[in-house]
């Protein structure tokens, strides 16, 4: 019966619609046929009985998709000659919540779990393949039972959202819920989330969430749920035991460390970016370590520290400081760019420009022929009060705007940046944040370079 | 007892499920060889599973928790052969459409319906051989029959699958797996269900729908590459399965010995039941109950159109059963001797040798079948090393008489050793030129002067082991028997 999508719905349609083609909407309507009905459509030479499935939105609306008794499904495309006939049975195709009832356990830590998406508990009903958007923690529990010997665990669905559909509202929500969450006891946070902006959504918290005094994880799966191999169990078992019990009162994210099921990393929130589209162990720190990792296999449960930079568990008051400005844009240099196209970004109120190796965009210090300058263009973004802030498309390292020339002039009119190694995606995050802040550039200018919450490494570890 | 069973009175029932891989480049949802060649690992992928969702609700999550909280599932990793979609890190691709289109032609090989649209489904199986936890399948075909002694026998339906991952060892709690078979494209043929045959009949039936599966171009043919299951219930008993037989030589014998121990027992239950080298079953798990599937969501569905299947009738090989016919009448091999001819990867190369009149067919049959089988066996001999060129050279050698059949395994067992070298040479370093007549003659003449004692068969057992290889076993015994009545 159940189990949870974590993350992505497959592309299949979520209950309701049956996308069908009117013609064939219009003889369902007629047989009062629906979907999970028995039915036998004859056709030709061909007659078939089984369960009116809906039809997958890639799948061709003008044909029925029919699930046979041997368990099967096959297309038959509709024509004036086909005939469709009810028959007696059939299930009406519905979700039925789990009626499991759990006494919390005193001993054990509570946990709050928060759904920062639609997909992100859901469950499959096998006969059409339908996809449930569902979450309470006895829905959990049912699936994964290894929780309740972790936690208490409470919560519940904030939204139902693609993690590509997230915005700087949802970050709002989610902080605001969080510090609700911790008001009322929680031990720690689990925040289940859509992988694909995770670590947008990390460092927006990390920088919202000021004095926090617990954990709080997020968490999502690069496989379905549906699936007995979906990473979800392993990531969901890490994310509780490192809200429940890890020492670390950051906000981090919990995904597969590597491509086997032994453990998980707990990233920094603000130093963590998808490097993947999906692999499991898609999510990786950018130039430090990950604060620990939660043993899955071996020791089961336990958390091995690797850093040591970090708050720890405390008493203190959470604040929350969600003042954020949207008007930002992240842009990619690359050979050719446009002074045109840096000028167009005069409509936002801030700039991140993810500039190449150790800080570069085109500068033309040799004054080339053939090669353009967008460096007027920047400068005059900056003259009229928009913030450009540089980091690395590389991904991996530190800006040093000091070495080449381009880098020197750069520096000179100030962009922002040199000597930070944050990703383009917190650089970006940062901005947004500060410029819900300020707008007065020199503050703007000395917000960025503060190192609020690990976002600026000190030091490059050799790995 | 075994022959007093009157099949037809304890109603037997039987149905049969025929996997082929299908020798497509590359594999059914990636861009992987299919040539399961790769002897070194590259790497292991440590994985587990946890329970799925079940028609049988929470009691069965409950049970499949408890298989597999502490189960470990190791998967080895091999260079070009398996790739992130195997391992479950990467969406399936398109599907494979040679494959498709191999599949739709042995649907159409046996008169099956084509659904208008092939719909993917994804089918649960938790014991880790599918790194996903379920296994891609679509159904090509249904509704189809072949011919078999005048009846009609029904092909229920024909599916195109992705064959699962090879056990390597098998633990406790651990498991591990080659993942170089995961995906490679299988057809699954499943009869309806047979009434009325003895286990022989069976038996004829699976090389029958093998014979036909083979007919089409892209199949693979070897060890392993074709296997059954069989269900079988008598009177008003439960359906059993068992599952994996890869030899087909042995299924009449299987359903004996399942329907003996069927009749043994008072009470029975559904089940699932592995075969044993000998015939005999022994229990893996309870049947589960109707396969439960559900849409694989990431691999659209595929529209047949009425022009191609068209297209793939207008170019369908001719069936190999008008072969097996063909060979039984012209050659007298026996119906078992044909059916695995025509099943061995051999079968072109066969028919290229006994072209020549002078060639005893059954023998160059029997080599290809039972000899080739023996030395791998038995011997550890690597028959993959043999090429045409030698099994060529070694028929005309046997045609011009330069040597006996009896030469046969040594000869080949030589070459497999240094392909690189002739059958002359192997003739001649193994000492097996044929012995002449009046050699051997001399021979038995003066041994059987020389122990008036030893009977005829102690005779014909000194002569044979002193130049075994060089002569025909029936010319040895011919030739005792002139000097030694008794």
């Amino acid at each position: 019966m159940p189990c949870f999508l974590i993350l992505r719905l497959p592309l299949f349609l979520v209950f309701g619609g049956q996308l069908y083609s009117p013609e064939i909407e219009k003889l369902l309507k007629q047989k009062k046929v629906k979907i999970g009905s028995r039915v036998r459509i004859t056709k030709g030479r061909g007659s078939y009985g089984g369960i009116l499935m809906p039809q997958t939105d890639l799948g061709n609306p003008n044909s029925i998709v029919l699930k046979l008794d041997n368990g099967y499904n096959i297309g038959v495309a509709y024509d004036k000659k086909l005939k469709l006939r009810k028959l007696k049975g059939g299930k009406k195709v519905r979700f039925r919540p789990s009626r499991l009832t759990i006494r919390p356990d005193p001993t054990k830590p509570m946990v709050s779990m928060l759904g920062c998406g639609g997909t992100i508990a859901s469950r499959i009903e096998y006969t059409t393949g339908a996809v449930f958007p569902v979450f309470s923690p006895n829905d959990l529990l049912l699936s994964f039972p290894q929780l309740k010997d972790i936690a208490n665990l409470r919560g519940h669905k904030l939204f139902d959202l693609l993690s590509e559909d997230i915005t700087l509202e949802h970050w709002q929500v989610i902080a605001n819920e969080t510090a609700k969450a911790i008001d009322k006891g929680a031990d720690g946070v689990v925040l289940m989330h859509g992988t694909d902006t995770m670590h947008y959504t990390a460092a927006a918290l990390s920088f919202m969430l000021q004095g926090l005094p617990v954990p709080v994880v997020l968490v999502g799966s690069q496989r379905s749920s549906d699936r007995g191999s979906s990473d979800n169990a392993m990531n969901l078992t890490c994310a509780v035991t490192a809200a429940a019990k890890a020492d670390i009162a950051q906000v981090m994210v919990c995904m597969h460390a590597s491509i086997n099921d032994d453990y998980c990393h707990l990233h920094a929130g603000t130093k963590v970016r998808k490097m993947h589209t999906s692999r499991r162990d898609a999510f990786k720190s950018v130039n430090v370590l990950p604060y620990a990792k939660v043993s899955y296999i071996e020791k089961p449960g336990s958390i091995e520290y690797l850093r040591e930079d970090f708050n720890r568990r405390n008493g203190g008051r959470l604040v929350v400081d969600d003042k954020i400005n949207s008007n930002v844009a992240l842009v990619y240099t690359h050979p050719n760019i446009k002074p045109e196209f840096i000028d167009s970004l005069r409509a936002y109120d801030g700039v991140v420009i993810a500039g190449t190796g150790l800080g570069h965009m085109p500068t033309n210090p040799s004054s080339d022929n053939l090669a353009k300058s967008i460096l007027p263009s920047l400068k005059s973004l900056i003259a009229i009060g928009i913030p450009v802030v540089i980091a690395p498309q590389t991904i991996f390292g530190r800006l040093n705007m000091n070495v080449y020339t381009t880098g020197r002039m750069l520096n000179e009119i100030g962009v922002i940046g040199n000597g930070c190694d944050w990703t383009p995606e917190t650089a970006l995050v940062k901005l947004m944040w500060v410029l819900g802040h300020t707008k007065e550039p020199n503050r703007v200018r000395d917000m960025m370079l503060k190192n609020y919450v690990g976002e600026i490494s000190e030091r490059t570890d050799t790995r | 007892m075994a022959d007093e069973i009157n099949y037809k009175r304890i109603k037997m029932k039987s149905g049969l499920e025929i996997h082929q891989q299908l020798n497509t480049e590359r594999k059914l949802f990636c861009n992987c060889s299919t040539a399961m060649a790769k002897r070194e690992t590259i790497m292991e992928v440590q994985r587990k599973l946890h329970p799925v969702a079940s028609e049988l609700g929470e009691v069965d999550m409950a049970a499949q928790y408890e298989y597999l909280r502490d189960r470990i599932f190791n998967y080895q990793v091999f260079r070009g052969e398996s790739c992130l979609v195997e391992l479950d890190e990467e969406p399936p691709h398109d599907l494979n459409r040679r494959a498709l289109h191999t599949a739709l032609q042995i649907a159409l090989l046996l008169n099956c319906e084509i659904p208008e649209e092939v719909h993917i489904m994804r089918k649960t199986v938790i014991d880790g051989s599918n790194t996903t936890g379920f296994q891609r399948t679509a159904i090509v075909g249904m509704n189809g029959y072949l011919r078999y002694k005048g009846k009609k026998i029904e092909i229920a339906q024909v599916c195109l699958e992705e064959d699962a991952a090879a056990i390597v060892e098998q633990g406790e709690h651990t498991a591990t797996y080659r993942l170089n078979r995961l995906g490679v494209p299988l057809v699954e043929i499943s009869t309806g269900v047979m009434q009325g045959f003895s286990p022989e009949d069976v038996q004829e039936i699976a090389y029958l729908i093998g014979i036909i599966v083979r007919s089409v171009e892209k199949v693979k043919h070897g060890i392993g590459s074709i296997r059954q299951d069989l269900n079988v219930s008598i009177r008003n008993g439960p359906r059993v399965e068992i599952k994996g037989i890869q030899e087909l030589g042995i299924l009449a014998k299987v359903v004996k010995k399942e329907v003996e121990r069927q009749m043994s027992l008072p009470k029975m239950k559904h089940e699932t039941r592995a075969v044993n080298v000998d015939g005999t079953t022994y229990f893996t798990r309870p049947l589960p109950g109707s396969a439960r599937m559900y849409p694989e969501t990431d691999v659209k569905s595929i529209t047949i159109t009425k022009e191609y299947i068209k297209g793939i009738r207008a170019d369908l090989p001719e069936p190999l059963t008008k072969k097996l016919t063909r060979f039984k009448s012209k050659f007298k091999l026996s119906n078992d001797l044909a059916a695995q001819v025509i099943n061995s990867k051999y079968l072109e190369l066969f028919e290229k040798i006994v072209k020549n009149r002078r060639l005893d067919a059954s023998v160059v049959a029997n080599t290809f079948v039972s000899t080739l089988k023996d030395l791998r066996r038995r011997e550890r001999v690597d028959i993959r090393q043999l090429e045409s060129r030698h099994f060529i050279d070694l028929f005309n050698k046997l045609a011009k008489k330069v040597i006996v059949k009896e030469a046969i395994p040594d000869i080949l067992k030589y070459l497999a050793k240094d392909p690189k070298s002739s059958v002359s040479a192997a003739v001649s370093e193994l000492n097996l030129e044929v012995m002449k007549t009046s050699d051997l003659i001399r021979m038995v003449q003066a041994l059987a002067k020389e122990n008036p004692d030893l009977n005829k068969d102690k005779i014909i057992g000194v002569v044979m082991s002193r130049v075994r290889g060089r002569v025909n076993s029936e010319d040895v015994v011919r030739i005792v028997k002139r000097f030694r009545k008794k």
